[in-house]
């Protein structure tokens, strides 16, 4: 202990290695973080003095019906997403965790994840256009009449929800079988001992101690969803009928709007409001007993 | 019995692994096929009708060759400074004690956890301060140093034993020579899948880069890419049948380096997604 302390005596030796992040980190992070905080509580557009408003933005925000509708549009699109992507990820990354070519599937999986969201947007809005998209020609030769994918309101929010999916389950798989991967095999010989089925094994084992990745593969996915920006801006732009105007999508139309003020106490309820389901989130999955 | 429950998981791996990359093998093959083709039989592949001519076309519309340079100056700079300051700090938040060192670790603990959203509009109004609109500092400062990254380094750094870097020290080496010649060397693992994450992610960067800079000359790849998909949807490029072969072979030329280093890295990747998950 006492060797432990003369050893790190202050010096100057950390202050060099810590300094070019400093630097960084304080002009470009921490002073605009504190930027924010402040313009949230005027209402600035720009140019000009600031001029305080108090709480006028949030309380326009918390009564605005735009601000609830994009939230709502959000909690849907989370709603098409989290859920099935759970479900799925687990079934494959059970499946995969005892199969051969572990590395290939893995990488074939993860694959739409690095491919650039941009490229893979048009791609989307190519193969589902109503009059000549790929997925309506198929449609076409079983006979089936075309589908508006991303011109009705009905199917606008899942068919980019399809594409979150589509681009983000890979990862997931990867995280959970990080997770999968830490259940001691010794478990599972025991439960094999006594007779137990495969499917009584995941009930009993693998999921109760997989939960804690599950509940990070939840709070990504909750972070993914409600800062949901590129998808519905290169697919839609909000419409039909903002019907995929996503909370992402409707505070960067305060910036476009050059309602700074407004748009900096938007992402600060956004925030608080991520956090808020995360932490619920966090704790409903929170295995039962112990870990 | 066995046989039978092995056949089944494979196919569904197989299922699986086919959904994951039919839209982007079928991307890559349209892109080379006329316009025309992709709508009416949107499937079918004639070895003898594939040609350059959407590449060709999407070049006279968008500078694509200034999109990549202006990516690769982006990805290589602010790549680099992460891959210098991240094992910097992370070294001296594992490994020294030093003045509001607690503060400061917790800061970058929260801002792990704040969305990129809420830095946008006040980093825009500090860019148009600094007169740095339209301009590569721009693109590269903000987030060249990532939370993430410096709290994984340290992670990483944290588990070198004592000892070795005392022994060292005993020697005569100095700080910087320990740092070079025993940390990085030791790290290489987890900085090499910090790289590898750290490309895709900067060359994949699209709030950012959409809102910083709107001038030709310094729009990523990812930007002019989304521009292009704007003046298809508007009617800019004609008919849809060569609006979607332009846009196709743009999307292949964005997804292609990335993919290539993805392949040729995956296995460096796929260990820092699980580690991240480990630790984080």
């Amino acid at each position: 202990m006492t060797t432990k302390r003369s050893r790190r005596r202050r010096s100057a030796v950390p202050y060099l290695f810590i300094a070019p992040f400093l630097v960084i980190f304080a002009a470009f992070g921490v002073y605009p973080m504190g930027f924010a905080l402040q313009l949230s509580f005027t209402n600035w557009h720009g140019a000009g003095i600031l001029k305080f408003t108090g709480l006028r933005n949030y309380r326009y925000l918390l009564t605005s019906p735009d601000f609830w509708g994009s939230l709502a549009n959000s909690g849907i699109v989370w709603l098409l997403v989290v859920p099935v992507q759970v479900i799925v990820a687990l079934a494959i990354a059970v499946v995969l965790m005892n199969s051969r070519f572990k590395g290939a599937f893995s990488a074939a999986l993860i694959a739409p994840f690095v491919t650039p969201l941009v490229a893979m947007a048009q791609v989307w809005i190519i193969m589902f256009d109503t009059d000549f998209g790929a997925v309506n020609h198929v449609l076409g030769a079983v006979g089936l009449p075309p589908v508006g994918w991303l011109t009705t309101v009905a199917w606008a929010k899942p068919t980019v929800a399809l594409l979150v999916l589509w681009r983000t389950t890979g990862y997931a798989v990867v995280l959970l079988m990080a997770g999968l991967q830490s259940i001691p095999p010794q478990v599972y010989e025991a439960a094999k001992l006594d007779g137990a089925s495969a499917w009584r094994q995941f009930w009993s084992i693998t999921l109760p101690l997989a939960m804690r990745t599950v509940s990070f593969v939840v709070v990504i996915g909750t972070l993914t969803v409600f800062q949901l920006f590129a998808e519905p801006y290169v697919l839609t732009r909000g419409a039909p009928f903002n019907s995929t105007r996503t909370a992402g999508l409707y505070l960067y139309n305060h910036i476009t709007n050059s309602d700074l003020g407004l748009g900096a106490a938007n992402s600060f309820l956004l925030v608080l409001m991520v956090f808020a389901l995360s932490l619920a989130s966090v704790r409903l999955l929170r295995p039962r007993e112990g870990t | 019995m066995i046989t039978l429950g092995r056949i089944g998981r494979y196919g569904f791996l197989l299922l699986v692994a086919a959904v994951s990359l039919f839209p982007l093998m079928w991307m890559v093959l349209s892109a080379f096929k006329p316009g025309g083709d992709v709508i009416a039989r949107p499937f079918a592949f004639d070895f003898d009708q594939l040609s350059w001519t959407n590449f060709r076309e999407m070049g006279h519309t968008i500078p694509i060759g200034i999109g990549l340079r202006n990516t690769m100056i982006v990805v290589l700079v602010k790549g680099a400074l992460t891959l210098l300051c991240c094992p910097m700090a992370g070294y001296a938040f594992a490994k020294f004690d030093f003045a509001f060192k607690r503060v400061l670790f917790g800061t970058v603990l929260t801002t792990l956890m704040l969305p990129t959203l809420v830095l946008l509009i006040p980093l825009l109004l500090e860019m148009s301060e600094l007169g740095w609109v339209n301009t590569f500092p721009a693109l590269i400062l903000p987030g060249a140093v990532d939370a993430f990254g410096v709290f994984w380094m340290r992670q990483i750094i944290a588990e070198i034993p004592d000892e070795l870097l005392d022994a060292a020290r005993v020697d005569g080496a100095g700080e910087l020579r320990i740092f070079r010649s025993i940390v990085l060397p030791v790290i290489r693992p987890g900085l090499a899948a910090l790289g590898v994450l750290t490309f895709i992610n900067i060359y994949n960067d699209f709030v950012w880069p959409v809102v910083a800079v709107n001038d030709t000359d310094h729009q990523t790849l990812q930007v002019m890419l989304s521009g292009l998909a704007r003046a298809a949807v508007v009617g800019q490029l004609g008919d849809a049948a060569s609006a979607w072969g332009q846009l196709l072979a743009a999307s292949t030329v964005a997804a292609v380096p990335v993919l290539i280093v993805f392949v040729l890295l995956q296995r460096h990747l796929i260990r820092g997604v699980m580690a991240g998950s480990v630790k984080g």
